[in-house]
């Protein structure tokens, strides 16, 4: 059995992971100061709304929570709403558990934690993390680094309240982030069409609640690419 | 009552990521099921931008000429070519920003 020569040239996956996640992490800070801002509204005290924000690490689903609390929504509701939103999280972790099998039992309970559209689609870009231990790495990094920021402005959030102006073109990073993440991925047919399909899906059921539109894009994206898997064989 | 929810909204949310990873691994799923799930960060993604576009500018986001499709369209462009994010972010404020004053 053949040892594999360390290379000592290779920069390490630490670094890589702050590289990725930092522009991703300054990304999300206008919404994570929205929601601050929106605990601080309905009197959520700023212990249980910072680490509420850590807990859930989940911005849409969290939003949601906090506006169905305000108005006054009973703990079922919210909770199915939470359960609708964050759905896509059930498919990203089937996505992405190959990269857990192997991993140690605490990391394949705990790790998951971290996962989010972010981080979902940035561990499936990069082809360099097929050791275990890389990866962990890597997840662990990107995941604590995106949590320190996301616990910040939500914090920060909280303190402004309603200082926060509700529309900036800094509201944009996020989208600009999800743009970021899809286009290099647009390169082949496939991958177009699945991509057509979602968003056109997502946006005519866009006026459904709770966010549901998302999560109906998100099948039909992938009925599609099923579709297409079966005309090419 | 707000503790109680998002500690209850937490669970809910990380029993969804555990899902297919411990409780019920995807490698039992069927085979065909699991190459399906291969689309779904493309699908995943694209939902997400439409869902935002949406938001923005409403359910004829593609038909009506806004800022904002503007700067999606720049950060589209900057990020098909040169796969950087930094770049496509600074890009896609700059873009909104700068369109907004003119539009």
């Amino acid at each position: 059995m053949n040892s594999a020569p360390v290379d000592v040239s290779a920069p390490r996956i630490e670094l890589a992971a702050v590289r990725d996640i930092v522009p991703v992490a300054a990304s999300v800070v206008p919404f994570a100061l929205v929601i601050g801002s929106a605990m601080r509204e309905i009197g959520v005290s700023g212990g249980v709304g910072v680490l509420g924000g850590g807990a859930m690490y989940s911005g849409s689903a969290h939003l949601a929570a906090v506006a169905l609390l305000g108005a006054g929504a009973e703990l079922v509701m919210i909770l199915a709403a939470v359960a609708v939103i964050n759905a896509r999280l059930l498919v990203y972790g089937a996505a992405l558990e190959p990269r857990f099998r192997t991993q140690p039992r605490w990391f394949r309970w705990l790790g998951p934690h971290f996962l989010v559209d972010q981080t979902y689609a940035l561990a499936t870009a990069r082809d360099d993390l097929d050791e275990p231990d890389r990866f962990r790495r890597y997840w662990v990094v990107a995941g604590l680094v995106l949590g320190a920021f996301w616990i910040v402005a939500m914090a920060a959030g909280m303190g402004l309240g309603a200082a926060i102006p509700a529309s900036s073109p800094l509201n944009f990073t996020a989208t600009a982030v999800i743009i970021a993440l899809l286009a290099p991925r647009l390169r082949a047919r496939p991958q177009v069409l699945v991509a057509a399909v979602a968003a056109a899906v997502a946006t005519t059921s866009s006026s459904l609640p709770n966010g549901l539109g998302l999560g109906v894009g998100l099948a039909a994206g992938i009925v599609a690419g099923a579709l297409i898997e079966a005309r090419q064989r | 009552m707000s503790a109680v929810v998002l500690l209850a909204s937490s669970v809910v949310t990380w029993l969804l990521r555990v899902g297919f990873i411990v409780i019920v691994p995807a490698r039992r799923l069927p085979e065909g099921l699991r190459r399906v799930l291969d689309h779904a960060a493309v699908a995943a993604l694209a939902a997400l931008l439409a869902t935002a576009l949406t938001r923005e500018s409403g359910p004829a986001w593609l038909l009506t000429p806004s800022p904002v499709l503007v700067a999606a369209v720049a950060a589209g462009l900057v990020a098909w070519r040169t796969g950087r994010m930094g770049l496509t972010v600074v890009v896609a404020v700059t873009v909104l920003w700068a369109a907004q004053l003119i539009m």
